[in-house]
This record gives structure tokens, sequence and C-alpha cells, in this order.
């Protein structure tokens, strides 16, 4: 981090806990929740600053490789060779979940894809909102690339909302069309599993992306790419390159940084505490 | 030797039907002819025991069952071990229970059932089925501030105000003890987040065994009163309360299941070290 | 574009900035709103939209079986059963109740049919029997009762059968997947492998002297493979060997002692120190993600979830 970031985020955090102080004094503002609430402006903060960085120059912002989000493409350029289509699950979850808005969000370029090289794209749902959504951002995809012939609205269509009954009927539409490419991308459970072996049993590229942890490793495991976690989270900016996206990516690296400091300095002024060499505990007051 | 070693490296590229067959043969025959094995406890278990057994006199129980019949073999045990050692203490304590998932309703009729043969239990004296609302992580915030506006009727559609065992009793706070048995979402993060850690109310969870893994922070820092981690879990319950059960029984088909897993893994191993070698020196 | 565009982030901007703020107002009304309404407003919409996803799966179904496509009878089977749980669910009550007054006889019947017929049996042998419909609502989880059997004889079995998969599909991928090919999969292989035995009971059986002797055995092999080198292994198998014999009988041969090598007290280990410090970092991480990208949503920075590309 540069010294200029440094200074503006340090004067930007001083401030914040100002006003901070200043609205515990009023009765309406829930002063047990103040930590809480320093955190919150922090990373809005941070995100506004990064953002703008973005849109001055967002091509001197380093974003490491991710391997999994390079071989989408590849994927579709296999599934178009091959001439079948691309499956992509968008979870068993409905649109509140973050994960699931992810994952439309990430069909909404790979349907950009399909449309460009005119490969077959199924999309079964577990969820009704998820398939109007899902429909509504293929849709817009296709429009995009000048090819709304192709869009089909039964390209997304609804299996069930009871997760054993989505995984077969999604495992049945693996067996008999046999898709060239998968793609698992949203918040996944126990189906994880049969999907990803399924998968890898018709011999399709399957790339996940999930921040499920526990189902990490069953993907990691059985797909040929994964992204992890924040990675997931990171594919719409580098698949589209905004600067408002790029900047959200450089936001969760810069308060990582901040809160590994923060973490460090607890540890610190907890020791100091325990040996009695401070009176107070830091612990406490941050709640 | 190249013989053994030709037959190793088959083993590296078997058919997974083969490995099919052996773990399906693997997990039935302990079940058909069960074997006893020794259960250790884990910490973790011995924590929810703990917890269950100073639970004040004459508590009221909150156990929810948030898990359908795909985990039924894995959680059922849990829900039922935690239900016997309540009442078997004989303590006055009093059973409510509530069910985040729709199949849970179901999960907790048969667990009733079950336990009704065993300890003759009164409806509205010793326990209440308050049934299923739709809501997910509402249903337990809606618990923790207002329980009688989440159930104005039970499952069999009584008023709650008509229940004398529902008397005084208006959110979380009003419970000594919490209980989920959680097969996924809704489930034991949020009965940890909106019920367990903002009412202050003792809570344990009997999970799936993937999930462990993301719940054990809870549990070490004490948001959570030990874990049963899947059916060894429920395993080692039953051999704490002293009351054998189908996880008991289903341990020994687990343990050969696992180690026909980690045959086949050590041969792929060996064959694969074969071939490399043996690519390697041509 | 002012409905398709505007409208939408202008609502996900409000109610998500109310919901984000409101966690810091002391209002009752908010409060109330936060904790309850939001999500139940949402739950009402989710139930109301099931209609769209119902209606095209029927759709999908009825087409594949109209245009005779391959596997179309597997569709009129999807479609029967579909419209025959929501017509028991919705239509039918399928639990009538027979119940012997003064006594805790009862027994449930599907029809109201079968349960007058029941009762006129019982009136023939000299015993008075009353019917009482269950309620609806209560009538899907009455024992006995229609949709009870449906759940525990049709939906409960398919539905553990599909969850009895994983044990099949985790050997499978296991095999094929945990391949000692650099350290960081050696190291994925050997914890998964303590793990699965330390994690059962016969993991417990398994001595901890046990695994030192196969400790030793398996570092001659490597220092075999790297050194090639005889006097070097027979060396380190043979001190290696009568060191752990020399211990053990010292010790008593006690089957969980060193602890270190005691499967069960190593996985118990591998789970609450290097597996829950690394499920930590991960759970920090993807918190981050997910609040950042719901800022984004918030704020209007991100739009491709309704289509603007």
């Amino acid at each position: 981090m540069d010294n200029k970031r440094v200074v503006i985020y340090t004067v930007g955090i001083l401030g914040i806990v100002i006003f901070t102080f200043i609205l515990s004094q009023f009765h309406i503002f829930n002063s047990s929740r103040s930590f809480m609430f320093i955190v919150l402006l922090t990373v809005i903060m941070v995100l506004f600053n990064e953002i703008q960085n973005a849109r001055k120059d967002s091509d001197s912002i380093f974003l490491r490789d991710i391997p999994g989000l390079k071989a989408v493409e590849e994927a579709v350029g296999r599934s178009t060779e091959m001439g079948r289509p691309i499956l992509y699950v968008p979870g068993i979850m409905d649109m509140n979940e973050v994960e699931t808005v992810a994952g439309v969000i990430i069909l909404g370029h790979v349907a950009q894809m399909t449309a460009q090289y005119e490969t077959g794209l199924d999309v079964p749902v577990a969820r009704s909102i998820v398939m109007q959504a899902a429909r509504e951002s293929c849709k817009e995809a296709y429009l995009s690339q000048g090819r709304p012939e192709m869009f089909n609205e039964d390209m997304v269509h609804y299996i069930s909302d009871d997760q054993f009954a989505y995984a077969a009927g999604v495992n049945g539409i693996m067996q008999r069309d046999k898709p060239a490419a998968c793609l698992y991308m949203g918040k996944f459970y126990a189906e994880s599993l049969l999907f990803a072996e399924t998968g890898n049993g018709i011999g399709a590229i399957q790339i996940a992306g999930t921040a499920s942890q526990a189902q990490i490793p069953f993907f990691v495991t059985a797909c040929d790419y994964t992204l992890m976690g924040e990675e997931f989270f990171a594919a719409s900016a580098y698949l589209s390159r905004k600067p408002e996206l790029i900047g959200g990516v450089k936001t969760q690296d810069t308060v990582k940084l901040m809160l590994i400091g923060l973490i460090i300095v607890c540890l610190v002024m907890r020791a100091l505490f325990d040996l009695d060499i401070v009176s107070f505990n830091l612990l406490d007051m941050i709640g | 030797m190249r013989f053994l070693e030709d037959i190793i490296v088959k083993f590296g590229s078997v058919d997974r039907r083969v490995i099919f067959v052996l773990i399906g043969l693997a997990v039935l025959v302990p079940l058909l002819n069960p074997i006893d094995l020794a259960i250790r406890p884990t910490p973790s278990s011995q924590r929810v025991y703990d917890a269950v057994d100073s639970i004040p006199d004459n508590s009221k129980v909150l156990i929810s069952f948030d898990y359908g019949p795909s985990t039924k073999p894995e959680i059922h045990p849990m829900t039922l071990g935690v239900m016997r050692h309540i009442l078997s203490q004989d303590r006055g304590h009093k059973i409510y229970i509530t069910c985040l998932w729709p199949d849970g309703l179901y999960m907790a009729k048969d667990a009733l059932k079950i336990i009704n043969e065993e300890y003759d239990l009164v409806e509205y004296e010793d326990y209440v089925l308050l049934g299923f609302r739709p809501g997910n992580e509402a249903v337990v915030k809606g618990l923790a501030s207002d329980l009688r506006k989440v159930f104005t009727v039970d499952a069999a559609q009584k008023s709650i105000n008509e229940i004398p065992m529902m008397e005084g009793v208006n959110n979380l706070n009003d419970f000594q003890f919490i209980f989920t048995g959680s097969a996924g979402y809704p489930g034991t993060f949020e009965w940890v987040q909106y019920g367990g850690d903002p009412t202050g109310v003792p809570l344990s969870s009997g999970t799936t065994s993937i999930q462990v893994n993301e719940v054990m922070p809870y549990v070490q820092s004490g948001q959570l009163q030990g874990i049963l981690a899947g059916m060894p879990g429920a395993a080692e319950y039953e051999k704490l309360i002293d009351t054998p059960g189908i996880a008991i029984q289903g341990m020994a088909a687990q343990s050969y299941g696992h180690i026909v897993i980690v045959l086949f893994i050590i041969l792929g191993n060996l064959a694969y070290f074969i071939t490399e070698r043996r690519e390697r020196k041509y | 574009m002012i409905w398709k565009r505007y409208i939408p982030i202008a609502i996900v901007g409000f109610f998500g900035s109310l919901t984000l703020f409101g966690w810091f107002i002391e209002n009752e009304g908010i409060k109330s709103f936060i904790d309850d309404d939001a999500t139940q407003w949402y739950d009402i919409i989710a139930s109301f939209a099931i209609f769209l996803g119902a209606l095209n799966l029927l759709k999908l179904q009825f087409l594949k079986v109209l245009k005779r496509k391959v596997g179309w009878e597997y569709n009129v089977v999807a479609i029967l059963s579909f419209l025959i749980v929501f017509v028991i669910g919705f239509f039918m009550r399928g639990a009538f109740v027979v119940d012997i007054p003064n006594t805790d006889i009862q027994s449930t019947y599907f029809t109201q049919g079968a349960a007058e017929e029941a009762v006129n049996h019982l009136k023939d042998s000299g015993i008075t029997a009353s019917i009482t419909p269950a309620q609806w609502g209560a009538h899907i989880q009455t024992e006995g009762g229609l949709f009870k059997w449906m759940f525990d004889n049709i939906f409960t079995p398919l539905s553990a059968t599909m969850f009895a998969l994983l044990a099949f599909y985790v050997a499978s991928a296991s095999y094929r997947a945990f391949r000692a090919r650099n350290f960081e999969a050696t190291l994925l292989l050997l914890a998964g492998i303590i793990i699965m035995i330390g994690r059962v009971p016969i993991g417990s059986l398994i001595s901890s002297w046990m695994i030192m002797y196969l400790l030793v055995l398996v570092i001659g092999i490597l220092i075999n493979t790297y050194f090639r080198s005889r006097q070097l292994v027979f060396g380190w198998v043979a001190l290696g060997l009568i060191g752990v014999t020399v211990l053990g009988s010292s010790m008593g041969w006690p089957i969980d002692q060193p602890a270190v090598f005691f499967l069960p007290a190593l996985q118990e280990w591998i789970y609450t120190v290097p597996n829950l410090a690394g499920a930590r970092a991960i759970m920090i991480g993807i918190g981050l993600g997910v609040i950042v990208t719901s800022l984004r949503y918030i704020f209007g920075l991100e739009k491709s979830y309704i289509g603007d590309q």
C-alpha cells in the first residue's frame, strides 16, 4: 500500500471514529454496535476510494491469474467444437444468497460467450425467482451480442426446490445430453459431489465456483478448475474488467490487510493486559 | 516382483463400478452381521453430554429438527439420544419441539413415536410439538423476540394459549437449553447467530460430518456447547448415555467403508509410483 | 428503461441500506422490519413464485410427452406424480381417524369410505366408533394418513438413496484424486487417511506402536529411494525397530501413547488446530467477499443481476 493511501485511510478511519462517537450521543444510535459501525463505514470508504483509483487507472491494478476463469472460455470453445451444449448450475439456493446472485452474474458472462460461439446453453435451476433472474441475465447477454434469435426462454428451466430431486434431475440431464462443459457457480450443499462425479463420468470439463466452505474440497477433488471463496466473488470483476468491480476486489485485499493489522494489535494488547502492563482489555472495548 | 507390480498397476486404473461394488459390500455385510466395536467419545461429544447433564431441574428445553429423510441416519440418532438423555434424568424437564425444515416435522413425529414407546410421554404435559414455520432465520429471530407471534397454534392446530406447558414461554430467553439437529440451511449457523448468541441461552448442535469443519470455530469460541459430528458423534453420544442405538450399529459399516477407501487410495498411489518409475526408466 | 433498470436498482438500494444501517438504529419499527418483515416479505414472494417454476416444469414435461422425445415415459411419470401429490395435498384429506371412545385404540384410513366401512364393522361387533377427519394443514402429518404414507414410503427412500450415492462417489473421487504428486498433495493424502481412520472406532483399535513401526519402515523405504545405501537403510530400520520395541516395553505398550501417533488423538488435533485455522481464514475471506459484493449491489455498482451488462 503506498503512503498516500495509508494517509487517506488513517485520516478516514479517524474521521469515522469521531463521527461514530458523535452519533453515539444520540439515543437513536445503538452504541453497543459502534465498533461494527466503524468497520462498516471503513469498508465503504475503502470501496469508494479504490473504485475512484480504478476508474483513473485500472490497468495498473495487478490481478493475479485465476486459471478457473481463463478456462471458462476454453470450456465454451470445447463445447462448440464438440457440438455439445454447456450445462450451467447456479447453485441450489435462492436469490437472497449473495453466492446465487454472483452465480447469475457469471451466467451472464457465459451466456455472452455462448451467444458469440453459437453454443447451446442449459441452465437447470432449483428456485423460481432464480429462474426469472437467470432468464433476464441470459436474454440481455444474447441481446448484447446481437443474437436475440438464439435465446430461448426454456434454456433456463425449473426442476425442483428439493435438494436431491434437483440433483437427480441435473444428473439425468448430464447422462442424457452429455454436455461438453459443466459449470457449477453458486451455493451448494451435499449435491456438489453428485454433480461433479457424474460430470466426471461423462468426460465433461468441469469448472466450479463456490463460497460454500464444506463443498470446496469436493469440487477441488472432482473438478478440473475450482474458484474458491473470494475468487468466486472476484470472478465478475475478472470477466468484465469494469473499474467498479476491480475496485471491489482491491477493497477486499485492503480490508484484509487492515484486519490482519487489527488482529496483531489485539493480540499484543491482550498479551499486555494479561501481563498487567496495561489496565484495559481492548477486546472488551471492541465487544 | 514384476508380476506383483503389474497387478498393482492394474489396480491403478480399475473401473469405478468395482469400487462401488466393494464399498457396497463393505457397508452391507457389517449391517447384516453386526460387529461390536469400542466407541471412544471425543471431547466435543463429551461437551454436549456435559451441557445436557448440567441443565437445571425443571428446565424448558427447545429441540429443533432441522433435517430431512436424506440425513436421517446421521442426525436422527443424535436427537433421539439427546431426548433420551433429558428424559432419563427424570428431573422435570419439558421438551418443546420446533422445525425449521418442512421435512423436520416428519422427523420430529417419528422421533416422538419412538420415544413415546420408551417413556410413555403425555402430550402437552411432557412435550409440545410446535411444528414447522417457513421463514428460515426469520423464525429463529422471531422466536428470540416473540415466540407467540411465530407460533399461534401448534402442529395439531391447537391454540398456544390453551396449552398449559406454554404458560410463561414468550421467547427464547424462557428456555434453559437449545439443541438443534441440523443438516444445512437453515440450521446451526442460524441458531448460533440469531438464537443462542444474542440470548445467551446454552446451545448445542448435532450436524452431518461435512458441516463440522464450518461449525468448529463456534465450538472453540464457546458459542456452541460442543458438537455431535455425524454418525460417529451420534454413536459417541449413545455410548455416553449408555443406550446403544442405530448409530453404534452403523459404526462397523462406516469403519469398514473407510478402510476400503483407504486401501484403494494406497493401492492407487502404489500404482501411480510404479507407473511413474517405469515411465522414467523407459 | 426506467422500469427495467432504475426502479429495481432503487428498490435494492433502499431496502439494502435500510436493512444494513437499520441494525444500528434503536427503533422498534425498523427493528421489527429487519428481524421479521423483510425476510417474511421475501418468503411470501418466493412462495408465490413457485407457481412460475411449477408451470414451467409441467410445460416442459408435457412438451416432451407430446413430441415423444427419448424417455417420454419418464415424463409421464413426472407429470402424474406432480398431479397426484398436488391433489392429495390440497383437495383430499387422506386422513380419517376412527376412534373408539374411552380407549387408546384408533386407526387412520385414507378415505372416508374406508373409515365408514371400518366403523360399520365395529358396529356389527357391538363397538361404537367415531370418525374424525384430520384438520386441514395437520392432515399432511397425521400418522397413518395418505400424505404421511407417501412421505415415509416414497419420498424418504428416494431421498436417502440419492444421499447414499455420496458414499460411492466419495470412494471413487478419493481413489482418483488422492495421488501423491507433490508435497501438498501428499500432505492432503496423509491428512485424509488419518482423519478417515481416526474418526471411526476401528482407528482406536490401531495401537500407536503399530503406527510407529510403520513409520520406521516407510522412512526406510524413503532412505533407500533417495540415498540408495543399504547400510543406511539397514541401520535405520534396525535402530528404529529396536528403539520402538524398547520404548514400548518400558511404557507397557499402552494403546494410546505416545498420543501423537494415536490416530484418534491425531485426527482430533488435525481437526481442531490446522483445519480450524484454515477454516477460520477461509471464513473471514468469504465474509469479506460477501460484504464487498453486497455493498456493490446496494450502491448500484453492480447491475448484472438485472441483466444490465
